[in-house]
């Protein structure tokens, strides 16, 4: 360094260490299945304890692995009339909904151009296996636009191999923007109450502005609206972890 | 509400009740009461003494017991008389057994003849004036009089109503919770009789129900849940068929 004066320059003593503290920085991420948080209401919260001790009880016996919507799952579930007695679908998930031990989750697949969409409850004991073979996210959390989408966009290969994963960290977020059949949709996505993010528009700029007429923007100021999780979700996971470890 | 699953893979709906602190409170006699049988006052879920004259409290305190929100009655045979005072619960129900659930309905207040009683209305268009939700004729022209009991609007709900013949899927004794299928009358976390059932389809349902009801101060230990033989229960691994 360039001393000011001649004189030696003045110590500068070390800046201290940042510890960066990996194992809870990686607690505080992971995974707590949608299903667990209580919607807001007015039950008694002994009710969704019980059903949660059912829910990690399932859990202990059957694993159900982590996913989000926008992963390819396959499903093998019991059934009486088929040949094998089990039956497999493989789909990429498009929705998860429901709370509780009647959560569920819907996955689609064009099969022979036919679109096919299949929802499964999540702790439905005739559900034998859920193996994820693709893992990626989407920018939506909600993919129903993809029954107005083209059909290349929903097809997957019923005998697919699980795609290999190399990182144990990051989960990878396609952001694809899909190409849609021409209108009349089933719903009208361009709206802002859908907030979609993972469409092409091809439509002119005149109904892309007109859309914009049913915005609420307001909404997201509305103080009554808002539903604090994070409390909740950390004492879950402390219940979670403590159980599933037992 | 949440659902259940039988072991063959059937999903059904089932309601969680809650026995929340409830006592026997007296015994009344069959000459005392002029039924055909003997009674027995039950209350349950305690609540504060100070919203009530003591005069009400006469009751609770006999039973040594705090003042509850809800007394009900229920006709028992002489062989079924319980002591004032002891405590009733959840596994005084066994897994298999079928009960009457009665509560008040979900009050709507006053509300038309649509809602009300179902009916069907007048069209939307063609010509109507004025006239889309009314009931129409209220009677015919011989009859020169309107019936009593017809239907017309007024008060809708906050009744009381059963549901008949629910089954009990399963019982949590260690927090006092019965499982019973289906629905049962009433907004969550109201009130509601439980009672074993009369219909004549379930006369001889109850093999070896705990007679007159279970103690918790006796001998029998129960383990914390109990549950119906075709509940698939989450222990087991998932349904196969064979």
């Amino acid at each position: 360094r360039v001393s000011s004066d001649g004189k030696p320059p003045k110590f500068q003593p070390p800046p201290k260490p940042v510890i960066i503290d990996r194992k809870t920085q990686k607690e505080e991420r992971r995974f707590l299945s949608p299903e667990f948080i209580p919607p807001r209401g007015r039950t008694d919260p002994l009710k969704y304890y019980i059903e949660r001790k059912d829910m990690i009880q399932r859990r202990k016996v059957f694993n159900i692995p982590e996913f989000y919507v926008g992963y390819v799952l396959a499903v093998t579930t019991a059934d009486p009339y088929a040949s094998d007695k089990s039956k497999r679908f493989v789909g990429i998930c498009i929705q998860r909904g429901g709370k509780g031990l009647g959560a569920t989750f819907v996955l689609r697949n064009v099969i022979e151009d036919q679109g096919v969409e299949m929802c499964y409850e999540l702790y439905s004991p005739r559900i034998q296996a859920i193996e994820v073979l693709k893992l990626e996210k989407r920018l939506d959390e909600n993919l129903m636009y993809l029954r107005d989408a083209l059909p290349e966009y929903s097809t997957f290969d019923v005998n697919m191999k699980p795609v290999p994963r190399m990182d144990h960290e990051e989960i990878p977020l396609n952001k694809l923007q899909v190409r849609m059949k021409p209108k009349p949709w089933s719903k009208r996505w361009e709206r802002p109450k859908y907030n979609i993010k993972g469409i092409k528009f091809e439509l002119p700029e005149h109904k892309m502005k007109a859309a914009q007429k049913w915005s609420q923007p307001w909404l997201e100021f509305d103080m009554l609206r808002e539903y604090d999780t994070s409390k909740i979700e950390a004492k879950i996971r402390k219940e979670l972890s403590e159980e599933l470890e037992k | 509400m949440m659902p259940i699953w039988t072991k063959s893979g059937e999903k059904r709906p089932v309601t969680l009740l809650k026995v929340q602190d409830c006592h026997v409170l007296r015994y009344v006699s069959k000459e005392e009461s002029g039924g055909k049988t003997a009674k027995l006052l039950v209350g349950g879920k305690n609540v504060s003494p100070f919203s009530k004259p003591e005069s009400a409290h006469e009751i609770f305190k006999e039973a040594g017991v705090p003042r509850k929100q809800k007394v009900t009655t229920f006709n028992v045979t002489d062989d079924a008389i319980i002591k004032p005072g002891t405590p009733l619960y959840a596994a005084h129900f066994r897994p298999g057994q079928f009960v009457d659930v009665t509560a008040k309905t979900i009050g709507k207040g006053f509300q038309g003849v649509m809602k009300r009683w179902g009916f069907k209305g007048q069209p939307a268009s063609h010509g109507q004036t004025k006239t889309h939700r009314r009931p129409g004729a209220i009677s015919t022209n011989k009859a020169a009089k309107v019936y009593r009991g017809k239907k017309m609007p007024g008060k809708m709900g906050n009744i009381y109503r059963t549901s008949f013949g629910l089954k009990v899927w399963r019982i949590n004794t260690k927090h006092d919770i019965i499982y019973v299928n289906g629905s049962v009358p009433g907004h969550t976390n109201c009130l509601v009789k439980v009672r074993d059932s009369k219909l004549p389809t379930y006369k001889d349902c109850n093999k070896n129900p705990p007679f007159p009801t279970f103690f918790a101060d006796g001998d029998e230990e129960l383990p914390e849940d109990l549950f119906d033989a075709e509940m698939f229960q989450f222990t087991d691994p998932s349904v196969t068929f064979a």
